[in-house]
């Protein structure tokens, strides 16, 4: 008697558990909370106001940030989904890592949930893959001139302006070049990174880093290697040697000008009022361009959301990823000096209306593109040929390898990886 | 009597019990490490050496194919592979006998009665426990090719042409560079080891050796060496399978450059595994890594219990 009481009271409890576990998700529906996959949440301005200004209009959602940190933020977050973490709604940092994102079927098409996408200038089309698209991008940066005001007054040379050739470019930087030792400004400063370098040949449109042959890059190679090799620009090799980060050599006077992108302008800005970047009359112009091409041909680059394909609560994650990339995310990251991939009117002046923002006409005019190419366009092979191109032009920079010798190399190896 | 079989089988009983007992017990202790090197270790080891006939890009979406050993017969024709394998043998060829030399030197100094030895003891086991990151900063600007203290020094002394250390595009200096660090940041833990070693030799051995008038060099070589060879057996090992797996110092130092010239196997496996995402390639370059040590470890264990016998 005792032992079938015991058996009934184990079966009922049993049975309220699992209908118990069967109730939840309905009272999910009415609670949702989002996991979003970020990197350095303690240094960028914009997650928080995003998160606020979404969950103040959607108060039965919670957003959770998970931070994967900035330095190998593809390689985590792409180790997290094969362990099928519980993510919602990815950032995407760069076009090789979406490009393993979308092979590997991380991530679902947005195709179909409804956004206007003729307001991204362009990008979305850059990384449809197959008709689809599988990320919205939210932030856009594009590569400008920044130049130091008080460099060229004390060389007694015009401002660079919105409209340079590479020719006219390149004989401004010899020109503001001055002094030695210590005291040495040079006329421009290149970034270790590639990108910095090689892709001013691609500005013309006629060819792109994936084509398999580089021989269009000679021209500029040689073109940066001559200043190199004149003082013009600092040695790449000693930079790479000693980790220099490219901040500190504009912050200090040591650069009349520096091509960099955008989201160098909200840095600059907070440093001069904190006091650390010593040069505070600055502005920019638009980046220099090859003959024949309009002014406002930049590079660009894109940061992306999306969301996880194997995430439970995708329209909940789809809501979200359409308020962060479309006009009223735009809105709030303009606010925080950040450059939203909508730039519409409003948006640049919300821009350069900030705090801090160089004053003249140029500057605020730099900020309108004409035609952006992605710094590297999507492609399924894109992180074996960014490799390949990184490490030629390392050797490139360092006389390692010739010019000839470094590009034959990369046609070589990326022809290769394209089989 | 019966009673007498069956208190002994039941004592046998016991006593078996009581020695299951203590194996679980035993087994019990040993399982926290050993659930964890299974788990992180083994089953990883195993699955590499699966992966090595596999092609797969790590997400499970896509299908796993068994190729074979294309895996392998790829390593034969890639330039960048040879390259990873000869700058990694080569590494481990030059900074083993370096490494050891100069830390039995140390130590054979060190052991001496002289001024502030304890001060210079630590002093040379500095740099083993510092930061890899810190002392490769320090490292860097020391030799930076523009400005660096180094350079100032010999451009001082009227060398010509400076070298560009870290970012020369003459291979010997680049890898020079990496296995001068090497050197001064691990001859401090060895020496530790020698001078274990040298104090563990009986001071006999030196009295009997004086006593039939051999000089400090032969009994340098007649004793220190001899008494010293498990020592020295143990720091190759352990030295030379430190080598092949090296890769945090070349990224910190050169970054594998200048344009690749300093390629590693372990970087070589890292940009397989992670950039290209190509794991079953990445895990053959592991399993040639893997032979290759086993191999030397096999040989040195070899030739040290030859010397044994």
């Amino acid at each position: 008697m005792k032992k079938t009481f015991k058996r009934v009271l184990t079966v009922f409890l049993a049975v309220m558990l699992v209908a118990g576990l069967g109730i939840l998700p309905a009272y999910a529906d009415e609670a949702v909370t989002l996991k979003w996959a970020v990197w350095d949440t303690n240094l960028t301005t914009y997650y928080q106001p995003l998160i606020d200004a979404y969950t103040a209009a959607n108060p039965n959602v919670t957003i959770e940030m998970v931070d994967l940190g900035s330095s190998d933020y593809q390689n985590a977050l792409i180790t997290q989904l094969t362990g099928n973490a519980d993510l919602d709604v990815v950032c995407v940092k760069d076009i090789p890592g979406y490009a393993n994102l979308v092979k590997g079927g991380y991530l679902i098409p947005l195709n179909d949930v409804g956004v206007d996408t003729s307001v991204y200038g362009g990008t979305i089309e850059q990384i449809t893959v197959d008709g689809s698209y599988y990320a919205l991008p939210f932030r856009s940066d594009h590569w400008v001139i920044f130049y130091n005001k008080d460099a060229f007054d004390a060389a007694g040379v015009a401002y660079p302006t919105n409209d340079m050739t590479m020719a006219e470019y390149d004989a401004l930087a010899r020109a503001v070049t001055s002094g030695v030792g210590a005291e040495k400004v040079y006329g421009a400063h290149y970034h270790t990174w590639r990108s910095a370098v090689s892709l001013f040949s691609i500005l013309d449109g006629k060819h792109t880093v994936v084509d398999g042959n580089y021989d269009f890059m000679k021209d500029t190679y040689e073109l940066i290697l001559a200043e190199q090799n004149d003082g013009i620009c600092q040695d790449y090799g000693t930079l790479k040697a000693t980790s220099t980060h490219y901040s500190g050599v504009f912050f200090n006077n040591q650069a009349a000008m520096l091509n960099m992108g955008t989201w160098f302008i909200p840095t600059q800005i907070d440093k001069i009022k904190s006091g650390e970047s010593l040069s505070a009359n600055w502005g920019i112009v638009k980046y220099p361009h090859p003959e024949g091409v309009p002014a406002g041909t930049t590079l660009g680059t894109i940061t992306s959301v999306a969301v996880n394909a194997a995430s439970k609560k995708q329209d909940a994650a789809i809501d979200f990823v359409k308020f962060v990339a479309g006009p009223e995310g735009a809105s709030i990251l303009a606010e925080t000096g950040t450059f939203p991939a909508i730039k519409t009117a409003e948006v640049l002046d919300i821009l350069a209306a900030q705090d801090g923002f160089p004053a003249d006409e140029n500057s605020k005019e730099a900020l309108a593109t004409v035609q952006v190419y992605l710094e590297m366009p999507m492609h399924d092979k894109a992180a074996d040929i960014e490799r390949v191109l990184n490490e030629a032009h390392d050797g490139i920079m360092t006389y390692a390898f010739t010019v000839d010798e470094g590009i034959a190399m990369m046609n070589e190896e990326v022809s290769a990886i394209l089989g | 009597m019966q009673g007498n079989t069956g208190s002994a089988r039941s004592s046998a009983l016991g006593s078996r019990w009581q020695r299951r007992k203590k194996t679980l017990v035993a087994y019990s202790f040993i399982a926290p490490n050993f659930i964890g090197f299974a788990v992180f270790t083994l089953v990883p080891m195993i699955m590499a050496v699966v992966l090595a006939f596999l092609k797969w890009d790590g997400s499970w979406a896509n299908p796993i194919e068994f190729v074979g050993l294309d895996n392998f017969a790829r390593l034969l024709h890639d330039k960048k592979f040879n390259q990873a394998l000869v700058n990694t043998v080569a590494y481990a060829l030059i900074t083993v006998p370096l490494t050891m030399a100069s830390s039995l030197g140390l130590a054979i100094l060190l052991n001496r009665k002289i001024f502030a030895r304890n001060f210079f003891r630590t002093m040379m086991f500095f740099p083993y426990v510092a930061s890899m990151v810190a002392v490769t900063a320090v490292w860097n600007m020391l030799f930076n090719p523009a400005m660096g203290p180094v350079n100032m020094i010999l451009y001082a002394l009227g060398v010509d042409k400076l070298p560009r250390w870290s970012a020369d595009p003459n291979w010997i200096i680049c890898m020079g560079t990496v296995i001068l660090f090497s050197i001064w940041k691990y001859m401090g833990y060895f020496m530790i080891i020698y001078l274990a070693g040298l104090q563990g030799i009986n001071p006999e051995l030196y009295e009997a050796a004086s006593l039939d008038g051999a000089t400090g060099w032969q009994k340098f070589c007649n004793v220190t060496l001899p008494q010293l060879r498990p020592t020295t057996f143990f720091v190759t090992v352990m030295l030379t399978i430190q080598c092949f797996k090296v890769y945090d110092m070349f990224l910190m130092i050169t970054n594998f450059g200048p344009g690749g010239r300093t390629r590693v196997l372990v970087s070589y496996i890292y940009d397989n595994a992670f950039v290209s995402r190509d794991f079953g390639y990445a895990s053959a370059v592991s399993m040639v890594l893997f032979a290759l040590v086993l191999l030397v470890t096999l040989v040195q264990y070899h030739g040290n219990s030859k010397l044994d016998g």
